[in-house]
């Protein structure tokens, strides 16, 4: 059936097509080993992947060898909605007035210079979430291809974010407080939502409709729930809460879970981590180590990376190449900032190199885990993407000698 | 026993002071902290067929290097020697060890709490008088950390709240109890200034000077007219005859222009934070205008825009490989940046990579992997061997000790690091490090890697922290 429609469409768009063939990669799909073959794209999808591909009609890229990877997916990220940190005019990750029904989806924009920078290294879609909020549910993450087009292609509000951690107040509250705005959303008397509003906790929590409805969404399971937690007392808090109101969980950070890793295993979490942070920089964090990524991925636990640099979501890489330099799988290394990604947050058709898929696809100059990797190519929703960055402007334009001011080089 | 000893002594240099107080109050002593490291104990020792970037700019293969009373005795083809400790490093790489230019170990230590975080005296735009080997904590895990990714010396420097920091110190990276038996014996201090952003925010917000870079500008060129100025009474009471001193008071000492007379006379390095290209020009200016030297300018994310000039200047760059967006002011970055500023004026510059970073100063050695790929993508013909100099003998000139440490050569203190493959992949782990022929840390060797008191018994009472 799949395969009729595939070719259904093939007929139909064979004269405006836009195919690329890709030759003789060393193809890390996302699932499997590597090995070496060949990938056909016809408009935005993968419509085939084998050995000796040929096409007339199809642009061909010779990769001679070299890694070909799906496009990596940053997991969590400000891209989109915050242009520079320290510029609060420039950010659009702090909510002033809602909690969990914050939303950053409208707020995105596809000319941010982050978006060229982080797709010229590799990522090609990012989930942007929440920054700091005073309330204990930051609000919904979203989805978004960097394509850079107005044009936005993305799926809103796919995750909630929150955190059991050290506070200038007591944990314990904040987790009695995250029961009891579960409990509120799971509305077990099927009470009018605005008669929900009127309880004195949900008013004197300031909630709103869309806070309630969108904490309606995590506990009915239509969205995970991403923790941020790291002592492994919170952890087996946030495995508790998992268990108690049926959620669905992924925990981040977890600096301290070598030391529950067989609860976690156990509740079937998966979990981003950065893998290069083995900092004790809390009290929360104590047991934090460099092998973290492989002691929880050769458990049989999903590892997803995140990075502490904003701005280069890419250098996720690195923390791979790390995690991977000390105990992971090269193979874990590779679909963690992928395929993992793809399932946990249920983006559809896209994380792995497979027929029927998206066409997010980067071939790279040398292996991906390496510091000195950059991509050769970059492919998003099957077009080839410049790799120009305002970086890329900036390096000519200030290695061009010509004796005239820089301001006239252009 | 001893310490009676140092006591009595302390009180009859007191009592004797009365005497030839008048000497005493201008030919003070320099460096009251002075270093009281002594390097742990150390074997002769012949590292055998490895591979080596000698921080010099060359690559050797299958070379030998011995080394005895922590000093690089014989570097070349089959050394054989029959009283040495032979560490066969087939297939290994050896570099100097590797050193951080830019470091707040020991000021912000982890945890990162309010109660040790002492990195930034921001109660006043100008605190040349203050010395971030007095806040260093020494039982900062991070320490440990840091040696495991080969750096076997970093320099401390107080954070970039004010335009005048106060003075940073560099350190031997063996984890002591006391922070004067980690100084690096003889490096000089340096001043920590800071440009742009930082002293205009955190004091223009409280309403007080600076609160723009032209404030930043007139502030630290007041400060420098009153260091100047003691500099020239100094000079002035020093240079008379000693009956001529009888006859008169000699100056006050004062703390903080201590300090700023201390790089007038290019005895105390200036460490200067600075982003924009513009600033960091203005910056040089003002330094011709009160005649010091600049040592390097740290992050400047501009510094491509004019490596011409920081070359022309001898001015390094300490910097990072890809660092930006998180302020304005590194808003312009560009990953070429550790290149362009090393091939400036035909490779005349003076390249860093440095880390500022607890995380970063684990892998400088990835970071300068970045920085060549970068540079080599920028159409710079750059090799590893040269690359390497940006954490190893670039940021030891910068820090002053390039004497003692920073390449192999002989005569050298033996700071080395073997490395499992080549420092420029991601798969390569420091197996050895050495800090004065001593094996500081050896990978997978629980009695030859530093425990930090913070570390013990504070998960499990039975375990260590590190080890889990």
């Amino acid at each position: 059936m799949k395969r009729l429609i595939l070719f259904v469409v093939f007929l139909s768009f064979n004269l405006t097509a836009n195919s690329i063939l890709i030759k003789s990669g060393q193809i890390h799909d996302g699932q499997g080993d590597s090995f070496i073959g060949d990938i056909l794209i016809t408009d935005n999808k993968i419509v085939e992947v084998g050995k000796f591909l040929n096409s007339s009609s199809a642009k061909v890229i010779e990769a001679r060898g070299k890694p070909v990877t799906p496009g990596l997916i940053s997991p969590i990220s400000n891209l989109g909605v915050v242009e520079i940190n320290a510029l609060d005019v420039t950010n659009d990750d702090e909510p002033d007035f809602f909690g969990p029904g914050f939303s950053v989806f409208n707020a995105f924009n596809p000319h941010s210079t982050l978006i060229p920078w982080n797709r010229s290294n590799g990522v090609t879609s990012s989930i942007s979430t929440p920054g700091y909020s005073s309330h204990i549910f930051k609000g919904m993450g979203s989805f978004f291809l960097l394509d850079g087009n107005l044009e936005i292609t993305g799926d809103p509000d796919v995750a909630m974010y929150s955190r059991i951690g050290a506070t200038g107040g007591s944990r314990a509250e904040t987790i009695q407080i995250m029961e009891s705005m579960f409990e509120l959303a799971k509305n077990k008397d099927g009470v009018e939502l605005e008669d929900l509003l009127e309880t004195t906790f949900a008013s004197s929590l300031d909630m709103q409709l869309q806070d309630i409805e969108a904490l309606a969404r995590v506990v009915n399971k239509e969205i995970p729930l991403v923790l941020e937690v790291n002592r492994a007392s919170d952890i087996l808090q946030a495995l508790r809460l998992k268990k108690e109101f049926d959620l669905d969980l992924v925990l981040m950070s977890v600096e301290e879970a070598p030391l529950v890793l067989d609860q976690i295993l156990a509740s079937g979490v998966s979990v981003i981590i950065d893998p290069m942070d083995n900092i004790p920089d809390s009290f929360d964090e104590l047991a934090s180590n460099i092998k973290l990524g492989g002691i929880l991925s050769n458990a049989g636990i999903k590892v997803m990376f995140s990075t502490q640099r904003s701005h280069n979501y890419h250098l996720m890489r690195q923390g791979a190449g790390n995690a991977v330099a000390h105990g992971m799988t090269y193979q874990a290394g590779i679909s963690g900032m992928t395929s993992i990604v793809a399932d946990v947050f249920n983006i559809q058709d896209r994380g792995s190199i497979k027929e029927g898929y998206f066409a997010d696809i980067v071939i790279w100059n040398e292996d991906p885990l390496e510091p000195s990797a950059y991509p050769t190519t970059v492919i998003i929703n099957g077009s080839e993407i410049s790799l120009e960055t305002r970086a890329s402007r900036l390096t000519e334009r200030y290695t061009d000698k010509r004796d005239i001011p820089s301001s006239y080089k252009h | 026993m001893l310490l009676i000893y140092s006591c009595s002594e302390g009180i009859e240099v007191s009592q004797s002071s009365t005497v030839d107080a008048a000497v005493k109050s201008t030919s003070f002593d320099r460096d009251p902290f002075e270093s009281n490291y002594k390097p742990l104990a150390s074997e002769r020792t012949l590292i055998k067929s490895v591979n080596l970037y000698d921080g010099l700019g060359n690559e050797f293969s299958n070379f030998d290097v011995l080394f005895d009373n922590g000093i690089i005795e014989e570097i070349g083809k089959d050394i054989v020697d029959g009283n040495a400790t032979i560490i066969d490093a087939k297939g290994k790489w050896l570099t100097p060890g590797i050193i951080d230019i830019h470091s707040h170990m020991g000021v912000y230590p982890a945890p990162g709490v309010r109660t040790s975080s002492d990195g930034n005296e921001a109660t006043s735009p100008i605190t040349a008088e203050v010395w971030a080997e007095h806040s260093v904590w020494t039982q900062d895990p991070q320490f440990s950390l840091a040696l495991k990714g080969g750096v076997t010396a970093f320099h401390v420097l107080p954070g970039s709240a004010n335009l005048m920091g106060g003075r940073g110190a560099t350190f031997k990276n063996i984890p002591r109890n006391t922070i004067h038996d980690m100084k690096f014996p003889g490096a000089p201090h340096s001043l920590k200034m800071a440009c742009g952003e930082n002293p205009k925010r955190v004091y223009g917000n409280r309403g007080s000077a600076p609160s723009t870079r032209m404030g930043n500008m007139a502030g630290y060129r007041k400060a420098w007219i009153n260091a100047s100025d003691y500099q020239r009474r100094k000079n002035e009471y020093t240079s008379k005859s000693d009956e001529a001193k009888e006859l008169i008071d000699p100056p006050k000492r004062n703390l903080e222009l201590d300090t700023l007379a201390g790089v007038l006379d290019g005895e105390i390095l200036v460490q200067n934070h600075c982003y924009r290209a513009d600033e960091m020009a203005m910056m040089i200016e003002m330094s011709k205008e009160f005649d010091y030297k600049i040592t390097a300018f740290h992050h400047a994310v501009e510094a491509y825009k004019i490596a011409d000039l920081l070359a022309d200047e001898g001015i390094c760059g300490a910097l990072w490989a890809d660092w930006w967006g998180f302020k304005h002011e590194a808003y312009d970055m560009v990953p070429a940046n550790i290149a362009i500023v090393d091939q400036a004026r035909g490779g005349k510059g003076c390249a860093i990579v440095h880390s500022d970073d607890e995380v970063g100063i684990q892998h400088l050695n990835q970071e300068a992997a970045k920085a060549l790929s970068a540079g080599l993508r920028a159409g710079y013909e750059i090799s590893k061997a040269r690359a390497i100099k940006w954490i190893t003998s670039n940021p030891a000139k910068a820090a002053g000790i390039l004497d003692q440490t920073g390449t192999i050569e002989i005569g050298k203190d033996a700071d080395l690091v073997i490395w499992s493959k080549n420092p420029f992949s991601v798969y390569a782990l420091a197996e050895y490090v050495f800090i004065d022929g001593a094996e500081a840390f050896v990978r997978g060797e629980k009695q030859t890697q530093p425990v930090t008191d913070f570390d013990l018994g504070i998960i499990n009472p039975s375990d260590e922290r590190a080890s889990l």
